[in-house]
């Protein structure tokens, strides 16, 4: 059985597997009630179900339509990107507005295929200045602005 | 005799200079609920009062979430230096310690229980459509009609809720609860006539029952209302001891020193006594508190979670 | 007839008060700046405001905060069509269509549509307001759980019509969100779900998480995958204004976009979302041009921003008329007016004459400020897009950390950003749509809740969506959706089957 149709294939799987893990779930932690009066895991199992079926029918559709293939999944830019926000959430507090913008600007810069010292370095600066500028002088968001060993 | 004189002198004046140090830095006020609601919104009176008579910036930081425990649980958390300081309400020192397994605070022993700040009682307003004109007559009727009426809250485990389940079990009555999200959604169905009754707070209640949109029976306290006069207590309604209020006040972390916990009270109740913030106050319905000192306040929660730790037991009234 | 124009007259005369429009000023010109910000919401910062309306009276009050919101309305919409972030939930919609029109160089038109476009319906919906606020509120209240459910399967069904893909994958993706947003705490029962104990899911996953993952990370990662510096913006920009063509085919979706929108947007609980979405399923539906949608069609612009601009205008109803807010926003106003020693309610309209119309009137004037605000700022926005996207694309992930982190001051829903991202970066390869699944997302709890609740409230009994006139209404129109959806999928499938058979 060969795959036509790459594309709805995973897709299909992913849906499977949501609905799958939200059915079960639901079904082992949460009482299910009457379809009178619904528990807490009446709606979440009746749907991971549905999820999980349409999600077959879409694989199945996989294996007997052509359809598209995956074009390449491209590793660099999701790690650096995703990296880069999550340097920023946690280095919030410990390095201050400054440190985690600062990191935020380099790591997905890092994470694009063209990279200039220079550039980067005054966006970084320009981005600090004016998120400062905006988001606490100006909104008054309770964020640290320099890193707290400088307290 | 004179060395121990000047002795206890030096140490007075020592232990007061390092409460004179504080505050050293800006000051946190946590609000564990998100911005915009009652408590959030006091909080934001208060904090500009405080900030005048300490002469540091105090801030208002939102914490969401759990009902309140997030916030609060950060503020056990915190360093008990007198930076940090958070509104603990009903709901996170007196209700959801019954409601939640695991609580990651203990209400009591986690807590200095600084300033009570608002208490604000629950009106039980009914449908206009529905024929009781007291709680006798509410009574009476749901006696004979045994799940057959609905009582709406804004949310499980809150005030509304409770009370509602306090007063079905003085009663022997049998009434449907109808959770929502919120007063607001749990008003709208009441005026529609979705649902029966509420025990809603004063200050979303007030409008509606002025306007003659839904008829009022009585208030939760102890004590009549000074904005509905005319309104008999469920105490003297024959529910002997009905006394519910929703309250929040300022708390700290427990081993914050004892002079600035009572330098705090003081200034808090300044503010609650001057003008603009009693006035804005008693829009939501509440009036300066009679519980007025820390070790007051620390009895007040004792004996609210203890009231409420019997009622959820006894109603059942606990998520399944 | 005589007496609305007086009250309207009273209303201007209030909200032309110098100080007045000043504050009107301020307040949309806050509000755009909010909405241009991913992840400051009108909501944090009318809280913040708060204290400071203390000072002022009531009215000024009143007016600054009610266009810091709608103000938000137009500055979401801008970041939609710019960068394919939805600055409100409403604005959700607008990115698929105003976004691809920027790519092809289009931005302008798409601003100039969306600016005026809200602003006919800002103008037409504040006459609603002001002419049928009393009898609208009472159709409002006659919406129970079981029509609120309804009208939300509706909505969900209308949600598959905005995918321009496979139906099937579309019909899941709207169950995923459905199920993503019953994380959290169940209002019915009060149990926690799906929360693996982490205590920050307890309120569930917010909306600003989600589509800034779905939409704005999956699109700047989708962007960076070429090597060679694409063009995310073709430098070919034309026409900053609409062309004839585009005023041919807007007047009408904007037109019925009003309509949709102030009569949704009076419900509370939802109003305005279903409004923008509701808008653009239907345009698309009687549209001639329907196969452009989902790629750049003007058309797609027109509906759902003047549809949510009648709702953000007409959800005031409820609020003036019964003191009942439709949403968050409207919440914080109740308790704003509420430290100024309004009670909100009926009997405003009587009481404070001058409080009711003088807000009326300050919602057409700040309509108006926000067009002439708006218009000329369009040719700032183009010069932005063609600021080279690695500088670009560094900056709008500030922008959007710092939003995101200050909902709730943790690095926790930055976390959860990250995971929505690598989630939105995984459908755009496999050609899942992430819109059907955002409006499944923010309606399922609503609609789960209300489902419950209306079976609750009839004792267990089913046939109540039935039973309920403008229930039933609903669920029959959603059939009938459903099955001119289906009907063109199944005679393909027919026909394939008879081609090759």
């Amino acid at each position: 059985m060969r795959i036509k149709g790459p594309k709805d294939f995973w897709a299909g799987l992913m849906f499977i597997a949501f609905g799958l893990f939200f059915l079960v779930w639901a079904q082992k932690h949460y009482q299910m009630g009457t379809a009178v009066r619904m528990g807490p895991g009446y709606f979440p199992s009746v749907l991971g179900g549905m999820l999980a079926l349409l999600g077959l029918l879409v694989l199945i559709d996989s294996l007997v339509e052509e359809g598209p293939k995956v074009a390449r999944f491209h590793f660099r830019p999701v790690i650096f990107i995703l990296i880069a926000c999550l340097a920023f959430a946690y280095l919030l507090k410990p390095l201050g507005l400054a440190g985690s913008i600062v990191a935020l600007v380099f790591i997905s810069a890092l994470g694009g295929y063209e990279f200039n010292w220079k550039e980067v370095s005054i966006l970084a600066a320009v981005m600090v200045i004016f998120s400062v500028l905006v988001f606490v002088k100006g909104l008054t968001l309770p964020f640290p602005i320099w890193p707290a060993f400088m307290n | 005799m004179l060395r121990g004189l000047i002795a206890g002198a030096v140490l007075a004046f020592a232990a007061g200079a390092q409460a004179q140090a504080w505050p050293a830095k800006p000051i946190r006020l946590i609000a564990p609920y998100a911005a915009g609601g009652p408590i959030d919104i006091s909080a934001r009176l208060l904090a500009p009062k405080l900030q005048e008579a300490l002469g540091q910036p105090v801030i208002v930081e939102n914490r969401p979430g759990a009902g309140g425990n997030l916030g609060v649980e950060l503020a056990a958390k915190s360093a008990p230096d007198g930076h940090t300081l958070a509104i603990g309400a009903i709901a996170t020192h007196a209700i959801n310690p019954w409601l939640f397994d695991k609580l990651p605070y203990d209400p009591l022993k986690d807590f200095r229980h600084v300033a009570l700040m608002v208490q604000v009682p629950n009106v039980l307003v009914v449908n206009v459509e529905l024929p009781v004109k007291s709680v006798k007559e509410l009574i009476a009727h749901a006696r004979a009609h045994p799940g057959k009426l609905d009582f709406a809250s804004g949310s499980t485990g809150s005030t509304g809720h409770l009370a509602g389940e306090m007063f079905k079990l003085m009663t022997g009555t049998f009434m449907v609860h109808i959770p929502y999200k919120g007063a607001a959604p749990a008003a709208a169905d009441l005026m529609a006539g979705r649902v029966h009754l509420i025990f809603d707070n004063l200050a979303s209640a007030l409008p509606n029952v002025k306007a003659g949109r839904v008829r009022a029976l009585a208030v939760t306290t102890k004590a009549r209302s000074a904005f509905l006069p005319e309104l008999p207590t469920l105490d003297e309604s024959g529910l002997k001891g009905f006394d519910m209020t929703t309250w929040w006040g300022v708390m700290m972390p427990a081993k914050t020193p004892e002079a600035i916990v009572q330098r705090l009270n003081t200034e808090i109740f300044r503010a609650l006594e001057s003008s603009d913030v009693k006035e804005r106050l008693r829009a939501m319905g509440s009036e300066v508190p009679a519980v007025r000192t820390p070790e007051a306040f620390t009895a007040f929660v004792a004996a609210e979670l203890k009231t409420y730790g019997e009622l959820v037991r006894r109603s059942g009234a606990k998520p399944d | 007839m005589e007496g609305i124009f007086s009250n309207l007259w009273l209303g201007f005369t209030v909200a032309a008060a110098p100080f007045n429009l000043l504050m009107c000023l301020i307040g949309v010109l806050l509000g755009t700046l909010i909405g241009v910000l991913p992840g400051v919401g009108p909501v944090a910062t009318i809280a913040m405001l708060l204290p400071i309306t203390f000072n002022l009276s009531p009215i000024a009050a009143l007016i600054m905060l009610a266009g810091i919101y709608y103000g938000a309305q137009y500055g979401g919409s801008t970041t939609a069509i710019l960068v394919n972030l939805p600055g409100e939930s409403s604005s959700v919609v607008t990115c698929l269509d105003g976004y691809q029109m920027a790519r092809q160089g289009r931005a302008g038109p798409a601003l100039a549509t969306a600016a005026l476009a809200s602003f006919f319906a800002g103008c037409v919906a504040t006459l609603i307001v002001a002419m049928f606020a009393p009898p609208l509120a009472e159709v409002a209240l006659k919406f129970g759980p079981a029509e609120y459910f309804s009208l939300m399967v509706l909505g969900l069904v209308a949600a598959v019509v905005l995918a321009h893909g496979s139906l099937l994958k579309a019909i899941a993706m709207v169950i995923l969100g459905l199920l993503l947003g019953l994380i959290g705490t169940d209002v019915n029962s009060g149990v926690l779900r799906f929360a693996f104990g982490i205590s920050e899911l307890a309120d569930g996953i917010g909306f600003v998480t989600v589509a800034m993952g779905m939409f704005g990370l999956a699109e700047i990662i989708a962007n960076l995958e070429h090597k060679e510096t694409r063009e995310v913006f073709t430098k070919k920009v034309s026409h900053l204004w609409p062309t004839r063509e585009d005023w041919k085919r807007l007047w009408q979706p904007t037109l019925r976009g009003t309509f949709l929108g102030s009569a949704l947007g009076i419900l509370p609980g939802g109003g305005a979302l279903l409004a923008s979405f509701g808008a653009y399923t239907l345009e698309k539906k009687v549209s001639r041009n329907a196969h452009e949608f989902g790629k750049g069609a003007i058309e797609g612009v027109a509906a759902p921003e003047s549809a949510n601009n009648a709702g953000a205008q007409t959800s005031f109803i409820p609020l003036l008329t019964l003191g009942i807010p439709s949403n968050a926003v409207m919440a914080l106003m109740i308790g704003a007016m509420m430290i100024q020693g309004i009670a909100p309610g009926p009997q405003v309209m009587t009481e404070r004459p001058q409080l009711f119309w003088g807000m009326i009137a300050s919602m057409w004037i700040g309509n108006l400020m926000l067009v002439v605000l708006n218009l000329p700022l369009i040719g700032m926005w183009i010069k932005l897009l063609t600021v080279p996207y690695r500088i670009l694309y560094p900056s709008i992930l500030v922008f959007m950390s710092i939003g995101v982190f200050s909902l709730s001051n943790q690095p926790f829903d930055c976390f959860l950003m990250a995971l929505f991202g690598l989630l939105g970066y995984i459908c755009v390869k496999l050609e899942c749509e992430p819109a059907p699944m955002i409006l499944g997302f923010i309606l399922g709890p609503l609609m789960e809740e209300n489902l419950r609740r209306a079976m609750l409230l009839s004792r267990g009994n089913p046939m109540t969506f039935i039973e309920k006139p403008i229930s039933a209404g609903f669920i029959i129109v959603s059939v009938i959706l459903l099955v001119i959806i289906a009907l063109p999928a199944l005679r393909k499938k027919r026909e394939e089957a008879f081609q090759e058979g």
